[in-house]
């Protein structure tokens, strides 16, 4: 008897912790959703307010800019993470003489904190004294000076890039998975029956690396969405609001104008949308690995 | 006419010399197996064949061209992988017009080329489905239309049955050797199983540690092995190999006394083949302890032991005995002894 519940026990301490953790303010966002909540004016939430927290979202100018602006970012990073991931995991899936050495380069930008990333590149591209800066000044003069964290597009062009930086490794190293299990001889097949190598990659390689690329851009997506840390250390959501992410605009709202109900709401948009994705990503792992063992 | 000589090739991997200097000359329609144990090299010649390795030193020549340098594309060749290399994301129909495609041959013509070629091997049936939704023998099948649909000079076959139970093995390697025939394409073929190699060869190159150590018709090679290592790899069950020595015209081993016409001599092997003994009354040539019997179905496999010696001969399917029992066999009449020395595993008669 005792045996059998054991196993209970012991996810105890676990459970406790996932629920206070995790569970529990979930749900005390949802309910703070629905009310009036000014952290200003009351240390707990006020008046059941219904869906007007929502709906006031919908028409919200500045609510829209950054939902414009997350699908901006979304989109550019996503795709250019994707894009240069399996380009460079096609460079890299040979085994050369420095098989070793790139492949632990590779993994330094995925291992600095996303924080520490955007106070380097907000340095670095300092127009008077940010190493980048001043290296694109001299190999193209035309750039020499260019306010980069001024200009709203450049700035929104530097944030993609850092993202793009510091993700790129990581799905390199899952296109190399995926790679390593394409059958050498399709490619081989390929070139006997007359394939070029760019029709190898398009023709051959890439149809078979659909799953993975899907699975990638799925997740790649959500982390995408969640994008906070950067914005806070390389532009703080500016020049203006032209950098302001969803995740940004809801810690302004819940801590800095303190609208907890709103703030709340907000959240809770943002969490419908991922996991909408999540579902999309989860189904298709499971259909991968139904594939997989078919 | 497609004939492919290879030249004095070599295949070095680092400091590793996987092919030391080889030379092979394979004729116009002819279908020469490469045969030998893993390691051997054999796929590696196939794949500098193919251009899909390039070559250290040494020349290939297809159709009297020098084709080093030539992409496999090139080269008039195709090649029916181990593996099949079927396109997962292609139908069958695809797959089998694919190097059409790739060679710029108009729609219509490359679908009548296709369902030709597929009822060729039986595909017809199974042109819109996909590789994975297909049988081991199917696919197989597949990577033949594939091949032959393009209609090369050279056919160059990677290990292509051994992923198939052994039944449906035997039925694709007799398909194998009709297709062989009606198409007379040059064939070059790898395998390491010997059945395949004497069934569907005109000729046999047996490999040994990247060199060719003997090559001829599989009779030849069957009759005649040019080694002991060559005289152990070919038949089934493997040839009698016995260590002893010759002394009086006699070879002699533990249960054994063959006469022999050669001069004394240490460390030599004596070889004869299963099916060239006989169980004996007694007082014969081989004689010792009945170790094993394995009905075969045909035949009944008779092992017998005399210390160290053991020997196996073919009896017949209804031949009984208790184990440990004594067992005498005597060599057939015009049975063919072999001898060899230990040392070098050189050919001695």
């Amino acid at each position: 008897m005792q045996d059998r519940l054991l196993p209970y026990w012991l996810l105890i301490p676990a459970f406790v912790i996932v629920l206070a953790t995790t569970i529990y303010p979930l749900a005390y966002s949802f309910f703070t959703s629905f009310r009036a909540w000014d952290l200003t004016q009351s240390r707990r939430p006020e008046g059941f307010v219904g869906l007007e927290n929502y709906v006031y979202a919908a028409s919200e100018e500045q609510f829209l800019n950054s939902l414009w602006v997350t699908f901006i970012f979304v989109i550019t990073s996503v795709f250019l993470t994707v894009v240069l991931a399996m380009a460079l995991a096609l460079l890299l899936r040979r085994k050369g003489p420095m098989h070793t050495f790139t492949r632990i380069v590779l993994i330094l930008p995925f291992a600095m904190s996303p924080a520490l990333i955007g106070v380097s590149y907000r340095f670095m591209f300092n127009p008077e004294f940010g190493v980048l800066a001043k290296g694109l000044g001299a190999v193209f003069p035309a750039l020499e000076g260019v306010p980069w964290l001024a200009d709203p597009q450049l700035a929104m062009g530097i944030l993609v890039l850092t993202d793009v930086w510091h993700w790129t490794p990581y799905m390199t190293f899952m296109c190399l998975g995926g790679l390593a299990s394409i059958p050498r001889e399709t490619e081989e097949a390929a070139r006997i029956d007359g394939a070029s190598n760019l029709r190898i990659v398009f023709g051959i390689i890439l149809p078979q690396m659909k799953g993975v690329i899907a699975v990638m851009a799925v997740l790649k997506t959500i982390f995408a969405l969640k994008m906070f840390d950067q914005v806070v250390t390389l532009t703080g959501g500016g020049p203006g609001t032209s950098t302001e992410t969803l995740a940004y605009f809801i810690f302004n709202v819940g801590f800095r104008w303190f609208d907890m109900g709103y703030a709340s709401a907000l959240a809770w948009i943002l969490t419908a949308i991922m996991m909408v994705i999540s579902i999309w990503y989860v189904r298709m792992l499971l259909s991968e690995k139904k594939m997989a063992t078919a | 006419m497609a004939e492919v000589r290879l030249v004095d090739i070599e295949k070095k991997y680092g400091n590793f010399l996987a092919v030391p200097q080889q030379s092979l000359t394979i004729e116009d329609g002819e279908f020469l197996v490469l045969l030998g144990p893993s390691g051997c090299g054999k796929t590696t010649t196939m794949r500098m064949i193919a251009g899909l390795e390039d070559i250290t030193a040494g020349d290939i020549m297809i159709k009297g061209e020098r084709v080093n340098d030539k992409p496999p594309k090139d080269r008039d060749i195709a090649m029916v992988f181990q593996n099949y290399g079927l396109y997962p994301h292609m139908t069958v129909r695809q797959n089998i017009e694919y190097p059409l495609k790739l060679r710029g041959v108009a729609k219509a013509d490359r679908r009548k080329r296709a369902e030709e070629t597929a009822a060729k091997v039986e595909l017809d049936a199974l042109l819109e489905r996909r590789p994975s939704e297909l049988s081991g023998g199917q696919r197989q099948r597949v990577a033949l239309a594939r091949a032959i649909v393009r209609t090369p000079s050279i056919f160059l076959m990677d290990e292509p049955l051994s992923n198939l139970d052994a039944k449906l093995r035997v039925t694709m390697r007799a398909e194998l050797k009709h297709l062989h025939h009606e198409l007379g394409v040059t064939t070059v073929y790898v395998t390491h199983d010997q059945m395949e190699a004497m069934t569907l060869a005109n000729r046999v190159a047996v490999m040994r540690e990247g060199r060719i150590v003997q090559l001829d018709t599989p009779k030849k090679i069957y009759a005649e092995p040019a080694d002991l290592f060559v005289a152990g790899f070919i038949g089934s069950p493997s040839m009698n190999l016995i260590d002893g020595t010759v002394s009086g015209g006699v070879f002699r081993a533990e249960g054994v006394d063959v006469p022999i016409d050669m001069p004394d001599r240490e460390g030599v092997v004596l070889g004869i083949r299963p099916e060239e003994l006989e169980i004996a009354p007694g007082g014969a040539a081989f004689t010792g302890k009945l170790y094993a019997l394995e009905l075969t179905g045909d035949s009944t496999l008779v092992t017998l032991r005399a210390g160290k010696t053991s020997v196996c001969a073919r009896g017949h399917a209804d031949f009984e005995a208790d184990i440990n029992t004594d067992c005498h066999l005597a060599p057939k009449d015009g049975a063919r002894f072999h001898l060899f020395d230990r040392a070098s595993g050189e050919r001695l008669i």
